[in-house]
């Protein structure tokens, strides 16, 4: 029986290749279909059930566009066929799946999502440039050949959403262009201060700032000392932490909230009316005249769209936390400026030696895991005091949020990182000499010390000890002016500070 | 005047140097210690890995249909570019139309044309001003000639560039940075439509540097380690002002003597050199630091000196100096130093390379076709072939290198790649016309670092 089927496949050997051919032929082309058939936005819209996706998508430059192509979900979020595609798809269909049945899309944040962090995850950029392939079309004006010029020399750093983020799904609140109505809030009418509060001791005192309608608290705090860093044994140290060392602070004043938006466009409106054709640093020379220079318009949306007010004011550089100190100063009579990091940390304690100002381990509020979930202390302790990625919606909070820390400052640890006046040295604390009083830092360096955490920081990094430092060139990366901005960063949206306010002759010291 | 007013600002235009984090930027993020040649761009690479694009090098160009060109700039060097053009093609090329902002210029042009190559160029395909080179662009083409003051050639590049146009242009392509820049995305809008772009840096047409450059890639002297780039030479030409002239048509007729016109000589002349250092090296400089100063020169702002090194982003550097000075000792040429000899790339007629106790290992004489001819023959070549050939963005980094070490000298500091390509500097009067420009009452030669 089998001798004579084998026998019958040899004689019909043709035939037989023939078939497999054709079953072949016919599994590679409905195997393709499937795959078509499964990558239409119709098919991603059968379980991607956030309709706004779809409806900013035929908003959006991608989907109405000059050449009449359409261009569809997978062609963006799927990178180009032979180039990783089938892996992909396969990665976001379970992924899809999973969140399908096992999550309520109603709890995502899509938000976040939309945003650059998040949206590199989910946007190829093999797939813009597969037919984006002429970054020099002759149609191209001035500002985009110099972006695109500036791109292709920085390929490996920049991705095209990095400037192109709203291409694909329609923002009515984005702006790619110079922001000059940035700051015209509707205060213009309220009744002004004139003069400055007057200080006469170290006292708690509510600044107001001559010629605006804007206050805010100062909190006194107290001279003492403590150690600066922390213990090595501390969940999610560092090694830049150590080694601990006694520091001596005399008495100052620190600002209850980060500086907000009202009290930075306060600044802003006072002093940016010079040079606001041109984001550059000014064609006046220093010492010529005895006003502030202040920042240019922004670049786009300096708040991300998440709201003013009583929000840290956010994506100022360096230097403009400086000369806002130095206008503040001018104002108010009074020597206001960066902490410097004993400050800063001595502030952030309040008198304690825990990794936070409350009780608890980092490892308390970490990923715990579904036992951890189940059995684990539950989060609500650093919930009510800091801002940070389990609980912020990936943005800044407003102070209502949270509670203050035993010297009545709020925010210290999470929502918007706060620049120190020092420069950042990982060994710093080993150059520093045990019982220094008011230590400023090491005397030279690249970056300063930012301290604080984020909204987006992980718990580890929210503890009052955790330390890190700004980044010159990777927060600069996509500013597309030439030159760049001196005055606000492109590429960080959590950057923020607080004033400290001296105790000296002038705020009453005898 | 105070000094003070010769700030970086002035010279780098808005490029934001801010305290101490601002000036370092560049460094600590760049590795000069890999070793291994296959690591990033900071890496010292083989020759083995280079990939250079050869001009055609025929005697004889290929016969084709006639190419039509039109000059813009019709001085002494537009006016030898043409003859240069003509030579190459002979019969099968001709010129049909010019372009200059004087008149004088178009007819000495014409004039020369006609007699040595016996071509008449129509009255109405004579184009006088500012805006001549969209005439000459629109007048029926297939080649532009650009060979007006370097400070026009960007806007005159990227318009014969959207009007597909092959171009040969001179060096300087640009004199500031916004100048480059502009240059550099032309350029690859030129590559995009298979525009073929030559650009006056013709030692890279020239057989003995060609030479040398092919035996110093079959590993002739190792791994280059270090280059030398001269040009020492005396006076080049002025003119003094004439009741006559305008104060605009007196720079332009003086204009080697004007910065924003030239980009003074280390970017006017000494780039020839600056570019076959870059060319050898296969990258560009990321930092220069360098003096100059103004010793003789009659008119103009411009230095008649500069001494400049330039760092490569892998530690290896660049000497360059060069000088318009009359009664010195001069000497124009560059010197390739390897781990295992030394190449001179232009001893009068011939290039030698020597090992490292001096004994001579090859040695080359020039070819009889003079360099300036053959860089139109490759054009005309590479046209007629569809060889893909463009100098454009290769001639934009040496001039920005140029420009790097003339702003280093300006102002005494160190100035690095980043810094030019973030400065929104640009040169000269913001329109162009013929007449007073309230430009020479404010120019100032430059004068770098305080008095106290």
């Amino acid at each position: 029986m089998l001798r004579r089927f084998v026998k019958f496949l040899r004689e019909k050997l043709l035939l037989v290749l023939f078939i497999g051919f054709v079953i072949g032929l016919l599994a590679a082309i409905y195997s393709n279909k499937a795959i078509e058939a499964t990558s239409t936005p119709e098919s991603c819209e059968m379980c991607h059930v956030h309709p706004h996706v779809t409806d900013s998508w035929k908003l959006s430059v991608h989907y109405d566009t000059r050449v009449g192509i359409k261009i569809g979900c997978v062609d963006c979020h799927l990178p180009p066929k032979g180039e990783g595609y089938l892996k992909e798809k396969i990665k976001a269909s379970a992924r899809d799946a999973y969140g399908f049945f096992f999550k309520d899309s109603a709890d995502f944040n899509w938000e976040a999502k939309s945003s650059l962090d998040q949206a590199q995850h989910h946007v190829f950029k093999a797939s813009c440039v597969k037919c984006h392939s002429n970054l020099f079309p002759i149609t191209l004006n001035r500002k985009g050949q110099d972006a695109h010029l500036y791109y292709t020399q920085h390929e490996d750093e920049l991705r095209c959403i990095n400037c192109h983020l709203n291409v694909g799904h329609y923002d009515p609140n984005a702006l790619h262009a110079k922001n000059v109505e940035f700051g015209s809030t509707g205060n213009e009418n309220l009744e002004k201060f004139t003069e400055p509060t007057a200080v006469s001791a170290l006292e708690d005192f509510t600044e107001q700032i001559p010629g605006t309608t804007i206050s805010f608290n100062m909190k006194a705090i107290p001279g003492g000392s403590f150690k600066i860093g922390s213990p090595e044994k501390e969940q999610y140290r560092e090694a830049d932490e150590g080694p601990q060392k006694t520091v001596n602070l005399s008495p100052f004043f620190m600002a209850e909230i980060e500086v907000s938006w009202n009290e930075y466009l306060a600044f802003y409106g006072a002093t940016a009316a010079e040079g606001r054709s041109t984001d550059t640093e000014g064609s006046r020379l220093q010492g010529e005249v005895d006003a502030i220079t202040g920042p240019t318009p922004p670049y786009g949306q300096p708040d991300q769209n998440w709201g003013m007010g009583d929000r840290p004011a956010i994506t100022m550089s360096y230097h403009s936390a400086e000369t806002y100190c130095k206008w503040l100063s001018q104002v108010t009579g009074k020597t206001y400026r960066l902490p410097t990091e004993a400050e800063w940390e001595y502030a952030a304690r309040g008198g304690t030696e825990t990794p936070y100002f409350f009780e608890g381990d980092p490892k308390d509020f970490a990923e715990k895991g579904f036992l951890g979930n189940l059995f684990g202390k539950s989060n609500e302790l650093i919930n009510s005091y800091v801002i940070y990625e389990k609980n912020s919606g990936l943005k800044t909070g407003v102070p209502e949020d949270v509670e203050a820390n035993p010297f009545g400052l709020k925010n210290m640890l999470g929502n918007a990182a706060e620049y120190c006046l020092d420069w950042y040295a990982e060994d710093a604390y080993t150059q520093l000499s045990d019982g220094a009083t008011d230590p400023k830092g090491p005397a030279m360096g690249t970056e300063r010390v930012i301290r604080g955490g984020t909204f987006k920081s992980a718990a580890g990094e929210v503890r009052s000890a955790a330390r890190d430092h700004t980044q010159s060139e990777a927060w600069m990366k996509t500013d597309p002016q030439i030159p760049k901005s001196i005055w606000w960063l492109s590429d960080c949206n959590y950057m923020s500070f607080r004033v400290v306010c001296e105790f000296d002759e002038k705020t009453g010291k005898k | 005047m105070s000094e003070s007013q010769f700030s970086r600002r002035k010279f780098l235009g808005g490029a934001a140097a801010i305290g101490a984090a601002g000036a370092i930027g560049f460094g600590p993020l760049t590795s000069c210690t890999s070793g291994d040649s296959s690591a990033g761009s900071s890496a010292i690479y083989d020759w083995k890995q280079r990939d250079y694009n050869f001009p055609p090098l025929l005697d004889q160009v290929p016969e084709g249909t006639v190419l039509k060109a039109g000059v813009i700039g019709c001085g002494g060097r537009g006016t030898g570019a043409a003859n240069n053009f003509l030579e190459a093609g002979g019969s099968t090329v001709t010129i049909t139309a010019l372009g200059d902002v004087f008149q004088d210029r178009i007819d000495g042009c014409r004039d020369r044309i006609k007699k040595e190559h016996g071509l008449e160029i129509p009255d109405e395909n004579c184009f006088i001003g500012f805006d001549a080179f969209e005439k000459v662009i629109d007048s029926g083409v297939d080649i532009v000639i650009l060979a007006t003051p370097p400070k026009f050639r960007p806007e005159q590049f990227e318009a014969a560039v959207k009007a597909r146009k092959h171009v040969f242009m001179e060096k300087p392509v640009a004199v500031d940075t916004a100048g480059v820049r502009q240059v550099l995305a032309a350029a690859k809008m030129a590559d995009n439509l298979g525009l073929k772009v030559v650009t006056g840096t013709q030692r890279r047409h020239q057989h003995k540097y060609i030479n040398v450059y092919k035996e110093l890639s079959n590993n002739a002297i190792g791994k280059l380690t270090t280059a030398e780039v001269y040009w020492n030479g005396g006076q080049l030409w002025y003119r003094n002002s004439n009741p006559a002239w305008s104060e605009m048509e007196w720079m332009i007729r003086d204009w080697v003597n004007w910065c924003w016109l030239s980009g003074d000589h280390i970017v006017e002349q000494h780039v020839h050199n600056i570019d076959v250092a870059n060319w050898f090296f296969g990258k560009h400089p990321i930092k220069a630091l360098g003096f100059g100063s103004r010793q003789r020169r009659p008119t103009g702002d411009q230095y008649d000196n500069f001494a400049v090194r330039f760092d490569l982003d892998d530690g290896r550097q660049v000497l360059s100096t060069c000088r318009q000075i009359n009664g010195c000792t001069n000497a124009v040429n560059e010197v390739m130093h390897g781990t295992k000899g030394k190449a001179f790339t232009s001893q009068g007629g011939t290039s030698k390379i020597v090992d490292l106790e001096g004994n001579e290992l090859f040695s080359y004489e020039d070819h009889e076709t003079s360099p300036y001819v053959q860089e139109h023959k490759d054009l005309i070549t590479c046209i007629r072939q569809n060889i893909p050939f463009n100098e454009a963005e290769a001639t934009a980094n040496s001039v920005l290198t140029a420009i790097m070490g003339r702003v280093s000298a300006y102002t005494g500091k160190e100035v690095t790649w980043e810094e030019m390509m973030n400065s929104d500097m640009k040169l000269g009067p913001d329109t162009y016309i013929m007449g007073d420009v309230g430009y020479i009452k404010t120019a100032t030669v430059p004068v770098p670092g305080s008095a106290d």
